[in-house]
């Protein structure tokens, strides 16, 4: 029961239902997982999961977590506001060991700057607030 | 050489040779308090003067528009005193205008029609994303998470800087290029040389593309009148003929490894030069969808320009500006002349009927024969990005 001496606590909501998870556990890292699906006939991995397989058109899917870290393929800094980014913000594109690229933003590292090739890992964080919410979702950070 | 294989059985149907006869523009540039029906109006005027056509004569319409309302061709017609036809109405992103313009070709070649007008206009700055980036589809997960067509641009900038050793330099000596070239035009947006240091100290948009390396937001139509070849000789001593029309789709985005290259735009190239009879070293001049600098030099090789990985090569010779030996948007293309959306993939038709005729002024491509106009377009969550490709080749 939140006593009146707590502050008031702000929903976290993904930005997206379903496309990844956050690893409770270890809240702290900010570590998680991105939720692909496969399909059962061809073995073909999608992110976002798809419906069913566009390649061979098999129909039943199965869940398929992805590795946490991939390489980076290419990024760029953007100057101009997107979404509910404000600029200068830093986005990518990720090859994940499954056979996946998926895009996402980035998060920049002291010290490490980005390159294309670097190992990157999958971290689950705020992306912008909305009304009283905390919307989260997946970003990629060079590996330590 | 070039005698058209359309007088030939393509599948079961028997195609008729079509010509251009007739080609319109508006002025391009920032005008928010005309309308899209008043600058098409503009377009299909100039395009009937072109070719001395009654408006009554013209049989059926095409017109593409992105933005953003029903009935283009019918407000767009009625402009001048053209009403109760056949009339159809096209969204293709970039390569609506290349859709509208196929549209009128496949009427006539199959024997619907005698005459038709493909429209393509677009008023950006009373559209409801003036002053704005292109903004993704409601749901765009990508979009959500910052995805924009100049952030997609710099990460395959990135690439050809990794893979091909290209430099900022290199991009902007594209924008430099095309500037000259739009100095050249008398309808270009900006007519302004530039030089590479003032390409690269332009204000940054998405590293590396700084923002004279993008095209501009652009009100403008253009307008092109084709026919039959028999109709063609009734109006004009100089029918330019359509010898190769393709338009494609993409396909998913997971089967596009290497984000620099364009599978749909290198089958629609192969599918319009098969149609044509004719192969890359046949092309005198290309008008292409050069909408960021880095995109043309990929585009180079999509069109077979030159070989795979030697699009830089083909830029740094100089071979792609007036006076080279294919020069490549010789218009100024979208970079200076300007890039009303839809309207573009008519435009660039336009252009290579000009040159062919031999009346593009002081950018004339000198003894040009045959010419190729090329759109790319489209951002679909999912699938290739550049997800519509458009090409049609003509001949003198």
């Amino acid at each position: 029961m939140a006593g009146p001496e707590e502050e008031v606590i702000v929903d976290k909501v993904p930005f997206k239902e379903g496309i990844f998870r956050a690893d409770r556990a270890d809240a702290d890292t900010g570590n998680g997982t991105l939720l692909g699906n496969k399909c059962a006939s061809c073995g073909r991995i999608y992110f976002p999961p798809a419906d069913f397989c566009f390649d061979c058109f098999g129909q039943a899917m199965a869940e398929a977590p992805l590795s946490q870290r991939g390489k980076l393929y290419s990024y760029t800094l953007c100057h101009m506001p997107a979404s509910r980014f404000k600029p200068p913000f830093f986005v990518g594109l990720v090859d994940m060991p499954e056979g996946v690229r998926v895009f996402a933003p980035l998060k920049a590292a002291a010290g490490r700057p980005f390159h294309i090739g670097m190992d990157m890992e999958v971290k689950i964080e705020e992306l912008w607030q909305e009304k009283d919410q905390q919307v989260i979702g997946y970003v990629f950070e060079p590996v330590k | 050489m070039f005698s058209s294989p359309l007088n030939n059985q393509e599948g079961r149907i028997f195609m008729r040779e079509v010509a251009v006869i007739g080609v319109g523009q508006s002025v391009f540039g920032k005008f928010p308090g005309r309308t899209a029906a008043s600058l098409g109006g503009e377009a299909v005027a100039a395009a009937l003067k072109d070719c001395g056509m009654h408006p009554k004569d013209i049989q059926v319409a095409y017109a593409a528009r992105a933005y953003d309302a029903n009935c283009t061709a019918q407000a767009v017609l009625k402009e001048v005193g053209v009403t109760a036809f056949e009339m159809i109405n096209v969204e293709n992103a970039c390569a609506g205008g290349a859709t509208a313009f196929r549209g009128v070709w496949k009427e006539i070649a199959c024997g619907r029609y005698d005459i038709g007008i493909a429209i393509g206009v677009e008023s950006m700055t009373t559209s409801p994303i003036a002053g704005k980036l292109i903004p993704p589809e409601k749901d765009d997960l990508d979009g959500y998470l910052g995805m924009t067509m100049p952030a997609m641009f710099g990460m395959v900038a990135r690439r050809q800087m990794e893979e091909y050793g290209a430099t900022a330099e290199d991009f902007a000596l594209v924008s430099v290029k095309n500037h000259h070239h739009g100095c050249l035009n008398p309808q270009a947006q900006y007519r302004k040389e530039f030089t590479v240091e003032e390409i690269l100290q332009s204000r940054m948009i998405s590293e590396p593309i700084t923002l004279l390396m993008c095209c501009p937001n652009t009100d403008g139509a253009a307008a092109a009148i084709l026919c039959s070849m028999e109709v063609a000789r009734k109006y004009t001593t100089q029918p330019i003929k359509v010898i190769g029309s393709a338009l494609l789709t993409g396909d998913y985005k997971y089967l596009q490894k290497d984000i620099c290259a364009s599978p749909v735009g290198v089958k629609a190239a192969q599918m319009a030069y098969e149609m044509a009879g004719c192969a890359p070293k046949d092309i005198d001049l290309v008008e292409m969808h050069d909408a960021f600098a880095n995109e043309e030099i990929l585009r180079y090789e999509d069109l077979a320009l030159c070989a795979p990985g030697e699009g830089l090569d083909l830029l740094r010779s100089g071979a792609t500006a007036i006076g080279g030996r294919i020069p490549v948007n010789p218009s100024g293309g979208l970079l200076a002349l300007g890039h009303p959306l839809s309207a573009s993939g008519v435009r660039t038709v336009c252009e290579v009927v000009l040159h062919l005729r031999g009346q593009a002024g002081a950018r004339q491509t000198p003894n040009a024969k045959v010419g190729l106009a090329q759109m790319l377009g489209g951002l679909v969550t999912g699938l290739e990005h550049g997800v519509t490709a458009g090409i049609h080749i003509l001949a003198r």
